[in-house]
């Protein structure tokens, strides 16, 4: 009786199988498409391991005189060699001013995320009540490993804080809600000294989903993911649109472009490029045959029609081959961190201008799975990863 | 060959033969496709690792299984990439006999008709059903078990629709 159940099953099984829907044509095509997306979007959204930095390289972007005004035709030269694979020296060794180890537990033992840099030598870290849901943030300082607490966060369920940037001696971060099935953005501050929260009060609620924060002067400046670069007092008054910049998103300020890093379609992210404040703009040299094009504020990257990945300057100039694409493009318009050889395995960070590279220290346990760092795209400036006991900062910026 | 041809291969070879087995897991056209589709994005994600140490094809399938008996994916789908078919006929199964189990195997909990798919479809043993779901080979036993027995209790005893054949 059960054996003949069981024939029968087989038999139904194999037989309904066949009435399965068949998969079109260019499938393929579509997943790695979204996919990549996707990629992108976690990326993004999560902020996480490097690509973080929006806070520490904007704020220094913004307090410095000129800003990047010069980096569309940068003096820096990309450096002949490709994508190294030997085994490197740790980055702590090749890059020991801007290399840190700090322990992953704060004083009474919760775990932390790092966020960003507030200067030069403070970190801002976020500790979570669940996944992902912040109940704090805290300013750790490099040079005396002292950690004081800045404020408490509080969100409704399902409502996260994100976009962390510093400037102007605040914290500014983001929520986002769905109101009536839309997302709404709505934006908050905390002093860095320490001190409540405050809501940025805008005269209308902010219809679309922040995609990136940065403090320029006393004002908040806020790209969407929808598209359209705005800015809004941080004491609160009204979010102005920024001229010129319909449909752009924030790369690094004052730089803003588009599309953004959101290319459903495999246009090449950042294409065009507008500096707001001085109205001068870029075209990025994008061949018809490639694909998955990044671009940052001074090169792109991507692979060619045979597939083989390249980085060169905006302006298609000295163009390079690289061993390996990088699906997110260059962290600073310089970094990108390899896969290593395996054995050992790991990854190494790789300064496309000097041609250094260190090992990061990562290695795949006994199931093969490792940890791997995704480098941010963009002015990312934070490299943020746990090792073992200890967690490793990397300050990109002091990465000459 | 790169990466990216060696994917794109992957899937115009297999994506049917992966279709069929998430149409059989979850019964439904839509929920084949989605279940696919997104097992395909995972392994994409997941390729140039999977490649090398694993085999894709298991790999993808111990995904789809996994999604479709995840608590978190119910009630959620992704935009599919390409339009279906309206749903096919079950008149097309071969014996009334066999409508009747695939109609009873809709009623199952997915993990008992998880466990029955592996076992009939994929011809997997307890053990190895075990490694996929991520449950103790008693669990397996003990689903396979309830799943049978419901399917026993709601189509009839085959000798009394199909005579005493064989």
């Amino acid at each position: 009786m059960n054996e003949h159940l069981e024939e029968m099953l087989r038999s139904a099984l194999g037989h309904a199988s066949e009435l399965a829907p068949q998969a079109p044509n260019n499938l393929s095509t579509h997943i790695v498409r979204r996919s990549r997306v996707r990629r992108i979007r976690a990326q993004a959204l999560l902020a996480a391991a490097a690509v973080v930095v929006i806070a520490g390289g904007v704020a220094v972007a913004v307090r410095g005189a000129g800003h990047d005004a010069t980096a569309v035709n940068p003096s820096v030269t990309p450096s002949p060699t490709a994508t190294e694979t030997r085994i490197p020296a740790s980055v702590e060794k090749v890059w020991p001013e801007a290399v840190w180890k700090i322990p992953v537990k704060l004083p009474g033992g919760r775990k932390f995320n790092p966020r960003g840099f507030v200067d030069d030598h403070t970190l801002l870290l976020e500790t979570w009540e669940s996944f992902e849901k912040a109940n704090a943030i805290y300013a750790y300082d490099l040079d005396s490993d002292r950690v004081r607490k800045i404020t408490n966060i509080r969100t409704p369920k399902g409502v996260y804080a994100s976009g962390y940037a510093a400037g102007g001696g605040r914290i500014v971060w983001q929520t986002i809600d769905v109101v009536h099935g839309k997302p709404v953005t709505s934006f908050w501050w905390a002093p860095v000294s320490g001190g409540e929260v405050t809501a940025v009060a805008t005269e209308r609620a902010v219809k679309g989903s922040g995609d990136k924060l940065t403090v320029v002067g006393d004002r908040l400046a806020f790209s969407l993911l929808e598209g359209g670069v705005f800015t809004v007092p941080l004491d609160g008054g009204a979010v102005e649109p920024v001229a010129g910049a319909a449909g752009h998103h924030i790369l690094r300020w004052p730089w803003v472009g588009t599309p953004g890093l959101y290319t459903p379609e495999g246009e090449a992210s950042f294409q065009e490029l507008l500096n707001v404040e001085t109205g001068e703009t870029s075209r990025a040299v994008v061949h018809p045959e490639e694909q998955n094009v990044r671009c940052g504020v001074t090169t792109c990257t991507g692979t060619r029609g045979d597939h083989t990945a390249f980085y060169r300057l905006r302006d298609g100039s000295q163009e390079r081959p690289l061993t390996r694409s990088s699906m997110s493009g260059l962290a600073r318009d310089r970094f990108l961190t390899p896969f290593l050889p395996n054995p050992p395995g790991g990854q190494a960070l790789y300064d496309l201008v000097t041609g250094k590279s260190g090992d990061l220290g990562l290695r795949p346990n006994v199931k093969g799975q490792s940890f791997a760092v995704e480098l941010g795209f963009g002015d990312g400036r934070m490299v943020a990863y746990p090792l073992g006991s200890e967690y490793v900062i990397i300050d990109l910026a002091k990465i000459r | 060959m790169d990466d990216d041809s060696r994917f794109a291969d992957f899937v115009a070879a297999r994506a049917d033969a992966l279709l069929r087995y998430g149409y059989v897991l979850s019964g439904d056209p839509h929920d084949a496709a989605d279940l696919t589709q997104e097992a395909l994005l995972r392994l994409h994600r997941a390729w140039s690792r999977v490649y090398r140490k694993d085999n894709p094809e298991s790999y993808t399938r111990r995904i789809m299984a996994r999604l479709h008996i995840s608590v978190w994916r119910r009630g959620r789908r992704e935009r599919l990439f390409w339009d279906l078919p309206d749903q096919a006929h079950l008149d097309t199964l071969p014996s009334e006999a066999e409508q009747d189990l695939w109609q009873a195997l809709k009623g199952l909990p997915r993990k008992q008709r998880a466990v029955l798919v592996l076992r009939y479809y994929e011809q997997l043993t307890d053990a190895e059903i075990a490694t996929v779901l991520g449950v103790s080979r008693g669990t397996v036993r003990s689903h396979a078990s309830l799943g049978l027995s419901k399917l026993r209790s709601s189509v009839p005893h085959p000798t009394a629709t199909e005579g005493s054949a064989s």
